[in-house]
């Protein structure tokens, strides 16, 4: 049997651009209209499944994994994961996330990658020896050789593996990955797509965004597809060739004919 | 606890990672304490008058004012530049997305930066004894340590209240601002409160640090009991009590504020 272990609920959410000085001088203060980076999104993600959000820049794939990460908080909705609410029970939900976000400058520059590495696993409560044994196995697949260079001598691929190291070091339930195989040479993105596969077979949940197409088809059979902050197509390759007319086709196809209507 | 340990080991390989900044705080504290030094020799005698209640002369009052300092300066400022650092880094959001409390987080902000006051305390004493000979055979140590203990409770709440701008305002704390300006002018840092007119006088009396420097003052060098300094203790513990909840609750509305408007990553 199926359990949904991501549920959204109708969420919103709105970015306000700050009152420029020039307006605050004409003692104008009426605020400009808000961006709206998602507008009412609902949909539910079951245990164990893979879910590829796809859309072009500025679709709110990144805001819409940062609201599930409870890293920002949604204007309106309700966002439930594994039966807790994100904004009341953010402690418990935040043990059970793991996020690899797409920003480069999340680590202590100042540090070596390990000591970077060791430092965030122990905030989820790991002990030495549990740090230990999973650094070791993550070292190993992502093919990590130089562990005690500084961070900021690490090229930027080498930086994305330690940020998707991070989201996996406490073996997290869910998985949040946003764009996980930008900077990543060939040989690491088949190395992370295998593993996508694996820790799905395992019961992991994984919520993937991305703008690359074939990356999406390679990883799951579950797309979201998002435009301007709204859903405009949730399921399988068929169901959304389905739903909008077209027989068999390819998922660019579709994607490009949904993206194209809003 | 320990995340606590986790937290303050991270900075300390940070801030040992910066190798001359410690040898230069060191200077920094010699060269203050030589210009006091030498205003003493100049302006020493002027200011004696002032100094009676404490038995002691100018360059004794500001040496022990500058390194009693050391915990109000890094209780007021450290906490919101320790969160702007965060900001500026990247990692505030790598620390918020673990199962870590804020209330932890500020807590080992806390301590990191009272271990690094203290060093610099240690500094400033040391080097008053051993090079300027100055005479701290007086100290009452238990109401040193209970003037220290509310000192930087209080002044840690308004650190965090000030850091509370910070998460909000990014740039441009009034907090910090107005504590900054009014400390150093009123506060009796630099020089005894009694030197001044008697309304900026009657303003000083509305601010903790002039209870707090003059509580120090009178522990170290007079030897007073924790009963003597019973005024100025109760003005600190109120201003503790009223200051500690008022700053927690500031600093998780800021953090609510912060995740609405999806800033934790601006600067």
């Amino acid at each position: 049997m199926n359990t949904t272990i991501i549920e959204t609920k109708e969420i919103t959410k709105l970015f306000w651009s700050p009152l420029s000085l020039s307006k605050i001088s004409r003692l104008d203060l009426k605020r400009t209209k808000p961006v709206k980076a998602l507008d009412q999104i609902s949909f539910k993600c079951d245990k164990g499944s893979t879910l590829v959000v796809l859309g072009p820049n500025g679709a709110g794939k990144t805001t819409l994994l940062k609201i599930i990460s409870t890293l920002v908080l949604a204007d309106k909705g309700e966002v439930k994961i594994a039966g807790y609410k994100v904004g009341k029970d953010d402690e418990k939900i935040k043990s059970k996330i793991g996020l690899a976000s797409g920003e480069e400058r999340s680590f202590y520059w100042r540090l070596t990658g390990r000591q970077n590495l060791e430092f965030f696993a122990s905030l989820y409560g790991m002990d030495k020896n549990e740090i230990k044994s999973r650094l070791e196995i993550l070292f190993k697949l992502f093919k990590i050789d130089y562990q005690e260079k500084r961070f900021d001598t690490y090229s930027t691929g080498m930086k994305r593996r330690f940020s998707l190291i991070r989201a996996l070091i406490h073996d997290p339930e869910i998985l949040l990955l946003d764009e996980p195989t930008k900077s990543l040479d060939y040989n690491c993105r088949q190395e992370l797509t295998k593993l996508i596969k694996e820790l799905t077979m395992k019961g992991k949940t994984v919520i993937l965004a991305t703008h690359d197409i074939q990356e999406a088809e390679n990883l799951s059979s579950l797309f979201m597809i998002l435009n301007k902050g709204r859903l405009c197509g949730f399921g399988s390759k068929e169901e959304l060739s389905k739903k909008i007319g077209l027989g068999a086709t390819n998922l660019a196809k579709v994607y490009l004919t949904l993206t194209e209507n809003v | 606890m320990s995340k606590i340990i986790s937290l303050l080991k991270k900075d300390f390989l940070i801030e040992t990672s910066y190798k001359l900044a410690f040898l230069f705080n060191i200077f920094g504290v010699i060269s203050s304490l030589l210009i006091y030094f030498f205003i003493d020799k100049l302006f020493g005698q002027r200011i004696s008058p002032h100094l009676e209640e404490f038995g002691i002369n100018y360059f004794s009052y500001v040496l022990l004012s500058m390194a009693f300092f050391s915990y109000i300066g890094v209780g007021i400022g450290s906490f919101s530049s320790r969160i702007r650092a965060e900001q500026i880094q990247g990692t505030l959001e790598s620390l918020l997305v673990t199962p870590t409390k804020i209330s932890i987080i500020l807590l080992s902000m806390g301590l990191w930066n009272l271990i690094f006051a203290t060093i610099d305390v240690f500094i400033y004493i040391s080097l008053g004894v051993i090079l300027f000979n100055i005479n701290f055979t007086n100290v009452n140590l238990i109401s040193t340590l209970a003037v220290l203990i509310l000192t930087i409770i209080s002044f840690s709440s308004l650190g965090i209240l000030s850091a509370s701008f910070i998460m909000i305002f990014k740039r441009g704390n009034p907090v910090a601002w107005i504590i900054n300006t009014l400390e150093g002018l009123l506060g009796g840092v630099y020089f005894p409160v009694k030197v001044m007119p008697a309304f900026l006088q009657f303003l000083a009396r509305f601010l903790p640090i002039t209870y707090a420097i003059r509580a120090m003052q009178l522990a170290v060098y007079k030897g007073h009991t924790v009963f003597e300094l019973k005024n100025e203790l109760l003005f600190l513990f109120l201003f503790s009590c009223l200051l500690l909840p008022l700053s927690f609750t500031s600093f998780s509305y800021a953090l609510k504020k912060a995740r609405l408007q999806g800033s934790l990553l601006q600067y």
